[in-house]
């Protein structure tokens, strides 16, 4: 092959650079919301027939907020980067104003105990799942902005932190544990990806640290929670129930499950069996052979998503390299954290595993995440092919 | 070329490029906690998976009873006594109405259920109140298991499991059912609504018959609903049959007859036992009151007694030919040898034992044909009290016949450190003893039998079982003679005779025991015989406990009993007639007041 065919390939592509998807990324994010779909229709029809005298009620539901997940994904790709780069402080206006909003009394739906959701007739609205993708949209456009200042000063790092703190606070407010975990989680991986001097950025992970304890010890409901995690057996009928359900279901799953519908745990005893917890019927009725596959979906998922980040870093498209870092480590983090739950690495908290479990709001930000995940790589391939950066805009 | 652009780009934003190492560092990070991830899912679903599937099955797998089928009782020609037959049992599940995942809904959706008019349809077809069904399932409302009605008709509970109530179901049971009703219900006792046996054959056979339940594992989900059959841990063991030594129609016949002569003499209570001689079978066992295990919801306690084994009472003169055997045994007395009666009575230092008459001087076999109280007594004093007491002993009287039936009673026999005159004379004429009416049937047995002494047996014998010699064939033959005698005229108990067969026994009219000594006006009414009285085949007592109005003594009320129903037996079982001429004697009914015993 010669130099000249090569370049004479890259030209064509470039051409076609709206065309250029990352099929690794598509197919997997497909499949899991295929696996979203089967398994809630397994671990919930019981559940529906008793709750709603009508087994299909939560997969019809979920069948309709896929295709709005997916609509909402398609805009999303549609939309051009410098469209969220633009609009980072209404997107940070808009979780804050969201995240204050759901905690007015009268407006805030309460589930187990935690204020999350606005209530649009059947609609639920989670708030807190779109204001952490508006929250690192923000952030990356901070980092862009200010490379210098956060890798060389005291203030530069503490800024985009503060205004972190301050809807990490709303968050714990709901009460939210998981997601304020999970944002923080992809800021600083961020900030650490922006080069934030070590010294700095060991503090601030120290005081987080240490706030984090003192929110697990401040509230009874969380250290509950988190004694019940670490021997769940001995508390199985009270704190440990949900997690010594959900170990169970591993344990019948076996090698290759106990078949797609033979779920036991599903029959009422395990709660939450269609939305947090769908991973441990899943595995129960797929064994560790299903539990692997989707695994490795979420990991060519990040991994596409951080390597896009590098990719784009390299070609100077910072905050390109950002957003995709954030969305990448958001999707990590939560993917990481429900599984972690399910299988009792983590103390118990309501995160959904994004793309598969019961709830529009996680699939339709889910979506709208590969959505944007899908056009960074559009245009940062553009830009590898030679093309101009501001075609884009 | 692209090295080259690269190189344009980082010199126009040096800040811009992810350091390498960092990023490395972060998709080392998260490499770890996947890791760690892996390895967690690994450990539990393959290889610690042991200890939760057993915490998990510990909450989901239950076993499940399969009832087995009770054995039948027959009859020995294999009629049917007791037979059980499937039913369904309809329970319901409470829990099914609720919802294990949501405490604020849960009583809402139970009470919805509860409310259903789907029970009023129930109710209607079980025939039972539809309030009082909800009251029940309210008050099991945390239950997984709660009775609607037991032992329903299989077509009945089909209808009601066809309107599909949530948490109706049903399960397979045995329902008892004994064919003959009240007239073998003594002997068979019954069984509760979970087929145990609880009173005669029915409870001392209870393992023999009950069989093993089986055992079946089921998957439950969380409100105890049955998700799955797992299969079968063991199947349902059937009991085993057991057939009795009882004769159906000969059951039927002495329970009628023994019935209406209850009902015609007013009597409170009455028995009959009848024996095969050869094997000592019991061929038939009645007693009046009686009562329909069938349905024992107006049962009363007197009535569940199955007298003729429970209940003792004092033979009276139907132990004289039992005294009689002694005497005869000990060489001392033949049939031919004279007693002086005169002058009718003997005296005891205050006691007097007396005979109706003055008989004067009789030979053995007229003591026993006009039952001579002071007769027998001279015997028997002659004889000494210890003499007379081996022999009554030997009969079988003060043990239990070893028939294991369930309250059976032994009887007394008091044997005196220092036997008196008076405590010799009254045991010969069958005082200060008591027996059952078996037992009293298991010492006539011996002397039908020529001496020898069987095993009793409820249950049918396939061998003539071993028996022991107890007094000489010869003795027997002779006691035998006398008791043909009782029956021919001039004895007490010329109304037991039978058309075309010779027939054997002894009356005997006892005092009924009150609270305070004997009772003057109450008497038990005996008769124990045999037939035919050559070559026995059967041996029989009737035991009439109070009989009202101007007839109470044994040859007047248990005599004809004892007759009517030897004589349909003889027929019954192809006994061959003795003596085809003594039509003419059965109207011979008539009895003199020196007859009377």
């Amino acid at each position: 092959m010669t130099v000249a065919s090569v370049s004479n390939s890259r030209m064509e592509m470039s051409e076609h650079a709206s065309l250029h998807f990352d099929a690794w990324l598509l197919l997997s994010a497909l499949g899991l919301m295929v696996v979203g779909l089967i398994m809630i229709g397994s671990a919930s029809m019981d559940i529906a027939d008793l709750k709603m005298g009508q087994p299909f009620y939560y997969v019809i539901r979920h069948g309709s907020f896929l295709i709005l997940a997916l609509v909402s994904g398609l805009v999303a790709y549609g939309l051009p980067i410098e469209w969220w780069h633009k609009r980072g402080w209404l997107l940070l206006s808009l979780a804050l104003v969201g995240l204050v909003v759901v905690l007015l009394p009268g407006i805030g739906k309460t589930v187990n105990g935690s204020t999350r959701w606005i209530g649009f007739g059947s609609l639920n609205l989670q708030v807190s799942e779109f204001a952490k993708l508006f929250l690192v949209a923000y952030v990356a456009g901070y980092l862009a902005r200010r490379q210098g200042e956060i890798a060389d000063t005291w203030w530069g790092f503490a800024k985009p932190l503060l205004v972190i703190g301050i809807a990490a606070g709303l968050l714990m407010k709901e009460p939210d544990f998981g997601a304020t975990v999970v944002i923080m989680t992809a800021v600083l991986g961020m900030l650490f990806l922006a080069g934030v001097s070590l010294v700095r950025f060991c503090a601030v992970i120290g005081v987080t640290g240490a706030l984090g304890v003192l929110a697990v010890l401040s509230s009874d409901y969380r250290y509950e929670r988190l004694t019940g995690y670490i021997d769940p057996w001995a508390d199985q009928f009270g704190s440990g129930y949900q997690l010594t359900q959900a170990l169970i279901a591993f344990g019948r799953g076996e090698w290759f499950g106990v078949g797609l519908g033979n779920s036991v745990q599903k029959l009422f005893y395990l709660p939450e069996a269609h939305t947090d917890f769908v991973f441990a019927i899943f595995a129960e009725e797929f064994g560790l052979l299903g539990s692997l596959v989707v695994i490795s979906l979420f990991v060519i998922i990040v991994w596409r998503a951080l390597w896009l980040g590098y990719r784009a870093s390299i070609q100077g498209l910072n905050y390109s390299a950002y957003f995709a870092y954030g969305i990448g480590l958001l999707l990590a983090a939560q993917s990481l954290i429900n599984l972690g739950v399910s299988c009792g690495l983590l103390p118990t908290k309501g995160l959904t595993l994004p793309l598969v479990s019961y709830g529009g709001s996680s699939l339709i930000v889910s979506c709208i995440a590969i959505g944007i995940l899908t056009r960074l790589n559009a245009e940062v391939a553009m830009v590898e092919n030679g093309g101009q950066q501001d075609i884009s805009a | 070329m692209k090295q080259e652009a690269n190189n344009v780009r980082e010199i126009s934003q040096p800040e811009g490029k992810t350091s390498l190492g960092r990023f490395a560092f972060i998709v080392s990070c998260l490499a770890i906690a996947l890791s760690a991830l892996i390895f967690r899912i690994v450990d539990l679903q393959v290889l610690d998976n042991a200890f939760l599937q057993k915490q998990g099955d510990a909450r989901t797998v239950r076993y499940e009873v399969l009832d087995a089928h009770r054995g039948m009782i027959t009859d020995r020609n294999g009629e049917p006594l007791a037979v059980s037959t499937p039913v369904e049992t309809l329970w319901v599940n409470p829990s099914v109405a609720r919802d294990p995942t949501d405490s604020k809904k849960d009583e809402k959706k139970f009470q919805e259920w509860l409310n259903c008019e789907c029970w009023n349809r129930v109710a209607g077809l079980l025939k039972m109140d539809a309030q009082s069904i909800r009251a029940r399932l309210q008050s099991g409302a945390n239950k997984e298991f709660v009775y609607l009605d037991r032992k329903v008709a299989p077509e009945v509970a089909q209808q009601v499991l066809a309107l599909g109530v949530a948490g109706v179901h049903s399960r397979r049971e045995y329902k008892r059912f004994y064919p003959a009703g009240e007239v073998a219900t003594h002997l068979l006792g019954f069984v509760n609504i979970d087929e145990n046996g609880q009173e005669g054959l029915e409870l001392a056979y209870n393992d023999w018959l009950a069989g093993k339940a089986g055992k079946a594992t089921v998957l439950k989900d969380r409100r105890g609903e049955v998700i799955k059959e797992l299969g079968l841990v063991e199947d349902a063991q059937p009991g085993n049959p057991l057939q009795l030594s009882i004769d159906l129609r000969l059951q039927y016949l002495a329970y009628r007859e023994l019935k209406s002569a209850v009902k015609a003499h007013k009597a409170k209570s009455a028995s009959l036992v009848m024996l095969d001689v050869d094997t000592g079978e019991v061929l038939a066992m009645v007693n009046q009151p009686s009562y329909n295990p069938n349905n024992r919801k107006r049962l009363r306690v007197s009535s569940l007694r199955n007298r003729a084994m429970t209940d003792v009472f004092e033979p009276g003169s139907s132990m004289k030919p039992l005294t009689m055997a002694a005497a005869l045994e000990s060489g001392k007395f033949n049939p031919d040898s004279e007693i002086d009666t005169s002058p009718g009575y003997l005296r005891f230092g205050r006691s007097t034992i007396r005979d109706t008459h003055n008989y004067g001087v009789l030979r053995l076999e007229d003591i026993v044909a006009k039952s001579s109280n002071v007769g027998t007594s001279k015997i028997a004093i002659g004889l000494t009290g210890p003499v007379v007491w081996d022999m009554f002993y030997r009969m079988g009287l003060g043990q239990l016949t070893g028939l294991g039936f369930p309250g059976e009673g032994g009887g007394v026999l008091p044997q005196p450190y220092k036997w008196k005159n008076i405590q010799v004379a009254t045991l010969s004429y069958g005082y200060g003893l008591n027996v059952t009416a078996l037992q009293l049937a298991q010492s006539y047995l011996v002397l039908a039998a020529d001496g020898v002494k069987r095993p009793l047996s409820l249950l049918k014998q396939e061998n003539q079982p071993q028996g022991e010699q107890i007094i000489s064939a010869d003795v027997a033959h002779k006691v035998r003679l006398m008791l043909n005698k009782v029956v021919e005229k001039g004895g007490t108990g010329t109304r037991a005779q039978v058309a075309s067969y010779r027939v054997g026994g002894k009356t005997g009219t006892v005092h009924a025991v009150g609270n305070s000594g004997y009772e003057e006006s109450e008497y038990k009414a005996l008769f124990a015989g045999m037939a035919p009285i050559d070559s026995p085949k059967v041996v029989m007592v009737v035991v009439v406990d109070a009989p009202q109005g101007d007839e109470y003594y044994g040859g007047e009320v248990a005599a004809p009993v004892f007759s009517r129903v030897m004589e349909n037996t003889m027929r019954i079982l192809n006994v061959t007639p003795d003596s085809v001429g003594n039509q003419g004697r059965i109207a011979a009914h008539g009895l003199s007041s020196g007859e009377r015993g």
